[in-house]
């Protein structure tokens, strides 16, 4: 615990950490992340795809040595996929098995109002906490010593699923109820919330959270995150390639190319034994950071221009 | 400081970036946390905690920026006091040393702008202050030598008591009551006299054409510190009118767009309509983006059932009923582009391309004579590019309702069905040519609803070449539509009825 609170005692300290686990970050995400420890608040993450929005949950569920629990959204994802489900199975496996007992429990019991009374003294034994199968969200409540929720693209998501999360954002609390409330056990989660902007997400929610834009980086960067990531790479290759990718990302295309592509692109350049950055070397790799064949037609033509620049 | 946190939230509300109460509280929180010590930190955590959009985000660095922004403190440098001075040589080292303390206090006070923190205190502190340098050195004899008020504090120099007065003047002249940015230089000036510039001004006047040449000095001195004061004066007004005004003045404007009648609206205006219609659409969209299903009362869907009571050992009592989930409507926008109602298919296309989140399939046909679709110039170019192109290719021309029903029908009739809403914006003025109504009641047979907007007022239909009578007989609707607020309200419907 201790290490936790020491790691996260300041800003800089945090962004240290996250570097030492080649995560390299702007202030603004290390100040999220800062806040988001000590207000106990969830972050929700905006930004083009491609910048590390998932890796940040990840990188620092690793830096505090939490155990990292993921809820990956799509439409029609609903409580009993993201919250909790009754063991059916094993609700009707104990009943088929307690069959004898039942009777005689109920032997002897006149009319149907006093069998009814027997089984009451034995309580709700079948929805109980020994039934109920969790899912991400109350695993996420459960665990001992807190940890990371990561919930991955909540805009793929439907408006039920976003309401659903209200009460789990605000009070670190669910509401089951068979059982009733349940609450965060130790520490609350750390909660992360990724979105790709593909729609609005709700004013209820919003209010809720911290909200962090990660935009593209800066030449300097994505420098330095390039040679985390891929130290082996030539300097001057990598100058050379970041500055091609930060032209690229001016210009009118349908994806520009985001840091995960670049890295990409520096792993292959080095599979390749490139020194540095030839036009024709370029034509060959292209695919790797643009994804559209319309794309690549529209920088062909510029090609030779774009990498000659300085 | 506490105020100065409030102070700035409401300025980022005038700025139309929401901030709900909960939200203050955790800015709160997160100032505890961080201090206001380092600018760039406190910035960083505010955009955190304060704006939820991308767009809020750029108006909250603008507003941090104006609203912390450094007030000029130029004007009282030792080295001019000095000069100034020159007579009283033993007095100046002094002079100086507590002109520098107040400098000083002006930096400090600089960081806290518009702070009205308990002002008692600060004026205790002025007091002291004041007492301190009173003890110090012999009366001054610069501000001694000044007669009026104003002049004395000026020549003082003590940047927080001009603050304090700065305050007292605004709030007897009611600041607060600003509206619009044109009342900026009336507010200055009416501060400026409520300090009692006009005294002030006499003295200088009095001293520029005294034959001593010490007291021309002084005038000079006097008059380089109003300017100052002036300066200050001027961005404090700024300040409060950033903090009471700003939006008032356009909110004022947008209420005003929404009822006015869309050709009427001057070119200048376009962008703040263009805001508008974003507005309007994005809560349409908050309203209506739930997809709606409709399940049909007393119908099982016995697969379905069977499947979801296999658990329960195939005792069937979880009921499954059969459901649909509603389409969304599928629109088709025929607009007259011809010189009269062009302005208004231009607002009703960026209406609709706005709610492409709830209305995904909007295809776009332009035509004054000739009729074509235009949906491919909106998904390949911006709004306002893709209008100006439509405009120039098929704008000029002489109306033809006839023609460009024909056109519609030979282009698409095929694909209209019983999902399809047309929507056709038109004055209905065929020129005396030929409607070809033959045409129409084809489409109001195979559509699901057929709507007819027409930007001229319901008085006028049916005068001189309009044939509104007898379109109008195979319409499901027919409306007038010249406004925002009556564009919205038809969209609003559009998007209820077919949810």
């Amino acid at each position: 615990m201790t290490d936790i609170q020491q790691i996260a005692s300041s800003i800089a300290s945090i962004g240290e950490h996250l570097e030492s686990h080649h995560y390299i970050c702007s202030e603004q995400i290390a100040t999220a992340v800062y806040l988001a420890f000590h207000l106990r608040k969830p972050v929700l993450i905006e930004g083009p795809p491609g910048v590390g929005k998932t890796e940040l949950a990840k990188t620092t569920a690793a830096m505090f040595d939490l155990p990292l629990i993921r809820l990956q959204c799509y439409e029609g994802l609903d409580e009993a996929k993201a919250l909790y489900e009754w063991k059916y199975g094993k609700q009707l496996l104990y009943t088929q098995v307690l069959k004898r007992t039942l009777d005689e429990v109920l032997q002897g019991a006149k009319g149907f109002a006093e069998s009814v009374r027997r089984l009451h003294e034995f309580g709700d034994i079948f929805f109980s906490e020994e039934f109920l199968e969790a899912r991400p969200l109350l695993k996420a409540l459960q665990a001992e010593n807190g940890c990371v929720l990561l919930i991955d693209e909540i805009d793929k998501s439907d408006h039920e699923f976003e309401s659903l999360l209200l009460e789990l954002l605000s009070d670190y609390q669910v509401s089951i109820p068979e059982i009733g409330t349940v609450k965060a056990k130790h520490e609350p989660p750390l909660v992360f919330l990724t979105s790709n902007n593909t729609r609005e997400i709700s004013d209820a929610l919003k209010r809720r959270c911290l909200h962090l834009y990660i935009p593209f980086p800066d030449v300097k960067l994505e420098q330095r995150i390039v040679q985390a990531r891929v130290p082996e790479i030539p300097d001057q290759l990598r100058e050379q390639l970041v500055a091609f990718i930060h032209k690229l990302r001016d210009m009118d295309l349908k994806k520009v190319p985001s840091i995960s592509e670049t890295i990409d692109w520096a792993r292959t350049l080095l599979l390749l034994h490139a020194e540095r950055l030839e036009p024709g070397l370029v034509r060959d790799t292209m695919n790797v950071i643009l994804k559209y064949q319309e794309d690549i037609e529209n920088v062909q033509p510029q090609l030779a221009a774009l990498v000659r620049e300085p | 400081m506490d105020v100065v946190l409030t102070d700035f939230i409401r300025a980022l509300r005038n700025a139309d970036v929401r901030v709900s109460t909960s939200e203050t509280l955790d800015a709160f929180n997160a100032v505890q946390l961080i201090g206001y010590e380092n600018r760039a930190t406190l910035k960083q955590a505010l955009s955190l905690v304060l704006p939820k959009t991308f767009d809020e985000k750029m108006t909250f660095d603008a507003c941090f920026d104006r609203f912390f922004a450094r007030r000029p403190l130029r004007a009282l440098t030792p080295e001019s006091e000095a000069s100034q001075d020159g007579e009283a040589t033993g007095q100046s080292s002094e002079d100086t040393a507590s002109e520098g303390n107040a400098s000083g206090q002006g930096a400090a006070e600089a960081d806290a702008p518009g702070s009205s923190h308990s002002s008692q205190s600060k004026a205790a502190e002025g007091a002291t202050a004041d007492d301190e340098s009173g003890a110090a050195a012999p009366p001054d004899v610069a501000a001694a030598a000044v007669s009026s008020l104003l002049g004395q504090l000026l020549m003082r120099g003590n940047t927080m008591e001009i603050n304090i007065e700065i305050h007292a003047a605004g709030e007897q002249v009611g600041v607060q009551r600003i509206k619009v940015f044109t009342q900026k230089g009336v507010y200055t000036q009416r501060i400026l006299e409520a300090m009692g510039n006009t005294p002030l001004q006499q003295e200088i006047a009095a001293l520029a054409q005294s034959p001593a040449a010490g007291n021309r000095q002084l005038g000079a001195e006097l008059n380089r510190r109003r300017d100052w004061l002036r300066e200050m004066v001027r961005g404090y007004v700024e300040q409060q009118f950033l903090l009471y005004a700003d939006v008032t003045g356009r909110r004022l404007r947008e209420d005003l767009l929404k009822n006015v009648r869309l050709a009427s609206i001057d070119g200048r205006h376009h962008r703040l309509v263009q805001d508008v219609v974003r507005r309007m659409a994005r809560r349409l969209v908050a309203a209506y983006s739930r997809r709606r299903k409709v399940f049909h009362r007393g119908q099982l869907h016995l697969p379905r059932t069977l499947r979801h009571n296999m658990k329960y050992d195939d005792a069937i009592f979880d009921l499954k009923w059969k459901s649909t989930r509603v389409a969304r409507p599928r629109v088709f926008a025929i607009c007259d582009v011809s010189g009269s109602v062009a302005n208004y298919a231009a607002f009703m296309l960026m209406f609709l391309y706005s709610l492409d989140e709830v209305l995904p399939k909007v295809r776009s046909f332009v035509f004054s004579s000739e009729l074509d679709e235009v949906s491919g110039l909106f998904q390949q170019y911006p709004m306002d590019e893709a209008m100006a192109l439509a405009l120039r290719q098929y704008g000029n021309g002489a109306t033809d309702y006839g023609r460009a029903l024909a056109d519609f029908s030979s282009l698409c009739l095929d694909e209209i069905d019983k999902k399809t809403t047309i929507i056709i914006l038109g004055d209905g003025r065929n020129n005396f040519g030929s409607s070809r109504l033959d045409l129409m009641k084809q489409l109001y047979d195979r559509c699901q609803r057929l709507v007819w907007l027409n930007p001229e007022p319901r008085a006028i239909w049916n005068t001189g070449d309009s044939e509104m009578r007898h379109f109008s007989a195979y319409c499901h609707q027919v409306d007038e539509c010249s406004t925002l607020t009556q564009l919205e309200r038809f969209v609003s419907g559009l998007l209820r009825y077919s949810r």
